[in-house]
C-alpha cells in the first residue's frame, strides 16, 4: 500500500518537489504502479540469479595519466562558475 | 538496393554532388519538418561543410567510403561536441557536450554528414515520443498518429526520407517501436556491441545503441560500422559475431524460427495475422516454424519497469543545476535550489520513474522489488538460452498495436507501459532484436515483426530479416514525404 507519507518521503529522498495538490493523484497512479509490479512476486523462485549480461570480469589496466578536458570548455557548461570552480551559492 | 549503396553510387558515379543532396535533404526538412517535428535542431552548415569536403575528395579522384557522404541523423540523447544534446527535457536546456559519443566520433572520422538531432522522449522515457519538451514527433504514414518512442524523431526522419538513416537508442524497445510504427528497419543490438560513450544514460544497464534505416542492408552497414569495442566503456565488447553485410541472403533453408505462444498473448489481430503470414514466408523459404512455450515472459514487463526506474533514479541524480543545464531562478538554499531544479527541469513522466525507483531501491522494498526483478532477469535469460536450443531465431510482434492517434498514448501509464510487452524481453537478456515491416492494417498503417537472435547473433537475425524483404518486398513502402532517391 504506498501512502501520501512514502511519497512524500521518496520524494525528498529523490529531491524532488510535489506540491500538496498532486499528492493525491501521484500517490494513486504509484499504487497503480506498484500493484502492476507487484505480478513478479507470483514468480516461481529460482536460484539462476544474475550478476551481468555478458559474465564479464572486472576490466584492469595501467593507471596512466592522460589530458583531461580543459576546466574553461567544462565551465561553459556550468549556469555559475567563479575562478576556475562551478559556484554553489547558499542563497540567490 | 537500400538507400545507402543507393545514394553511394550516385556520389561515385556523379550523378549527383554531395552538397546537392544534402541542400535537398535541407529544403525537405524546412518543407515537412513543421508537420512530422523529428529534428528539434538542425546543423545545415555543419552538414554542408562535411558534404563540401566530401565533393572535394570526389573531385581528386579519391575512393569515398559507404557511409561517406550520406545524409543522417542521431537521436538527441547521443553528444556531439558543441551541438545541443538534450534528451528533449527542460533541465538540459543549452547542453552543449565537450566530447562526441563513441558513435558519432565514429561516424564523423568517416564524413557522415549529421543534418540534425532527432526528437525523443525525454531521457527516452515514453513510447509515443510525446514525453518530448518540444512535442511529439508525427507518423509520416498518418500525421495524425504518433511516430512512437522514445526514438520516435529518427523513426520520423527516416520514414519521412528526410534523413537517410539516424542512430536510437534502444532500453525497453526504443528503436524497434518506433521503426515497427514508422514502417521502417530498427535494429538493437545485442548488449555490449556498441559502445555506450556519451550516451545520456537512462538505464544502464538495458541501454543499447543501434539503427533505424529504410532497409535491411542498410541496417546491416550502420551495425557494422559502430559495433566496435571501446576502452571508455567498460562493458562494450564490439562485433563478437563478426561483420554481417557480407552473410546477408545466405540460404535459411532449414533454419529453425521459433515463436513463443506467449508473444501473442493479447496481441491485436491485424498484427497477429501479419506476423503469422510472415511465418508462412517463411516456411516458402525453407525455413521449419517451430512453436513453444516462454511463460516467465509475463513477468518481463514488471521486472523491466523495476530495474529501468531503479537504475533511471541513480542515473538522474547527477541534474542538480549546479554543472550544467537548467537552473531555477529562485531558492533559499542549496537542498532548495537542487529541488526546485529537478522539479522544474523534468518532465511529469521522468519524475514518477524516479520516484518509482527510489521507491524499489529504498529499504524495506529492496528485497520485494529490485532484488527479486534481478533474480527473475537471471530466470528470464535462462529461458532464453533454453529456447535457443530448439531453434536459431525467435519470431515475435514488435507491438501488440499499430501507431495509436496521437494523445491517446498519455492517459494511463500502466496501459501505456504495456505496448513495451513484446520489446523488453530482448533487453532484459541483452539479446539482439530487429524490427522489419511485415504488413498494414485496415487503415494503411504499418505493422512491425521483430527477428530475436542469440547474443551476437546479429548476422543470422539480419540475414533472416534480408530474405524476408527480398521475398516480401511489398511490405517496405516508402512515404510521400522527404527526398526520393
Amino acid at each position: 500500500m504506498v501512502t501520501r507519507e512514502d511519497v512524500e518521503n521518496i520524494a525528498l529522498l529523490s529531491k524532488l518537489f510535489v506540491p500538496e495538490d498532486e499528492l493525491d493523484g501521484l500517490t494513486k497512479s504509484m499504487q497503480e504502479i506498484i500493484d502492476f509490479a507487484d505480478a513478479i512476486n507470483n514468480a516461481p523462485s529460482s536460484d539462476v540469479g544474475f550478476d551481468n549480461i555478458n559474465n564479464l570480469s572486472n576490466v584492469f589496466r595501467e593507471d596512466e595519466v592522460v589530458p583531461s578536458y580543459p576546466v574553461a570548455e567544462i565551465l561553459k557548461n556550468a549556469p555559475e562558475q567563479a575562478e576556475d570552480h562551478f559556484l554553489v551559492r547558499n542563497r540567490e | 538496393m537500400g538507400s545507402i549503396a543507393k545514394i553511394h553510387e550516385m556520389l561515385v558515379k556523379k550523378e549527383i554532388s554531395c552538397t546537392e543532396l544534402t541542400k535537398s535533404y535541407l529544403d525537405e526538412i524546412e518543407k515537412s519538418n513543421g508537420t512530422l517535428n523529428a529534428y528539434v535542431c538542425v546543423t545545415g552548415d555543419e552538414a554542408l561543410k562535411t558534404a563540401a569536403a566530401v565533393d572535394k575528395k570526389i573531385a581528386a579522384g579519391e575512393e569515398i567510403g559507404l557511409l561517406e557522404g550520406v545524409p543522417m541523423t542521431l537521436k538527441d540523447n547521443m553528444s556531439t561536441k558543441g551541438i545541443d544534446t538534450t534528451c528533449c527535457s527542460k533541465i538540459l536546456t543549452g547542453y552543449k557536450p565537450i566530447y562526441d559519443a563513441t558513435v558519432w566520433e565514429v561516424l564523423k572520422a568517416q564524413n557522415a554528414v549529421m543534418l540534425g538531432k532527432t526528437n525523443m522522449d525525454e531521457f527516452a522515457m515514453g513510447s509515443s515520443c510525446e514525453n518530448s519538451c518540444f512535442g511529439g514527433a508525427m507518423n509520416p504514414f498518418n500525421e495524425n498518429h504518433v511516430a512512437g518512442g522514445s526514438s520516435g524523431g529518427v523513426a520520423s526522419a527516416v520514414g519521412g526520407n528526410i534523413a537517410a538513416y539516424g542512430l536510437g537508442s534502444d532500453t525497453g524497445g526504443s528503436i524497434r517501436q518506433p521503426a515497427s510504427f514508422c514502417g521502417v528497419v530498427g535494429l538493437k543490438p545485442t548488449y555490449g556491441a556498441v559502445s555506450r560513450y556519451g550516451l545520456i544514460a537512462y538505464a544502464s544497464s538495458l541501454d543499447q545503441i543501434g539503427p533505424i534505416t529504410k532497409s535491411v542492408e542498410d541496417a546491416s552497414i550502420v551495425f557494422d560500422a559502430i559495433a566496435k569495442q571501446d576502452k571508455r566503456d567498460s562493458t562494450s565488447l564490439g562485433a563478437v559475431g563478426g561483420e554481417t553485410y557480407s552473410k546477408l541472403n545466405n540460404d535459411i533453408k532449414g533454419m529453425k524460427i521459433g515463436i513463443a505462444r506467449e508473444y501473442l498473448d493479447g496481441v491485436r489481430d491485424d498484427v497477429k495475422e501479419a506476423v503469422l503470414a510472415a511465418a508462412k514466408v517463411y516456411e516458402s523459404l525453407g525455413a521449419e516454424i517451430v512453436y513453444f512455450d516462454l511463460p516467465v515472459l509475463k513477468f518481463a514487463l514488471p521486472v523491466y519497469y523495476i530495474i529501468a526506474c531503479a537504475e533511471a533514479s541513480s542515473n538522474l541524480g547527477r541534474y542538480d543545476g549546479i554543472r550544467y543545464g537548467y537552473k531555477t531562478a529562485h531558492y533559499t538554499g542549496t537542498h532548495d535550489m537542487i529541488c526546485r531544479t529537478r522539479s522544474e527541469g523534468f518532465g511529469e513522466e521522468v519524475k514518477r520513474r524516479i520516484l518509482l525507483g527510489t521507491y524499489v531501491l529504498s529499504a524495506g522494498y529492496y528485497d520485494a522489488y529490485y532484488k527479486k526483478a534481478t533474480d527473475l532477469r537471471g530466470t528470464i535469460i535462462k529461458a532464453f538460452n533454453d529456447a535457443f536450443e530448439h531453434c536459431d531465431v525467435i519470431l515475435a510482434p514488435t507491438v501488440p498495436m499499430t501507431a495509436f492517434e496521437k494523445g491517446h498514448a498519455t492517459s494511463d501509464p500502466v496501459e501505456t507501459y504495456l505496448t513495451d510487452i513484446c520489446t523488453v524481453p530482448v533487453n532484459i537478456a541483452g539479446l539482439p532484436g530487429v524490427s522489419i515491416p511485415c504488413g498494414f492494417n485496415a487503415n494503411g498503417m504499418p505493422i512491425g515483426m521483430q527477428l530475436i537472435g542469440k547474443s551476437f547473433g546479429e548476422a543470422q537475425i539480419l540475414n533472416a530479416a534480408y530474405r524476408y524483404q527480398q521475398a516480401a518486398p511489398e511490405q517496405f513502402k516508402d512515404t510521400k514525404w522527404g527526398v526520393k532517391l
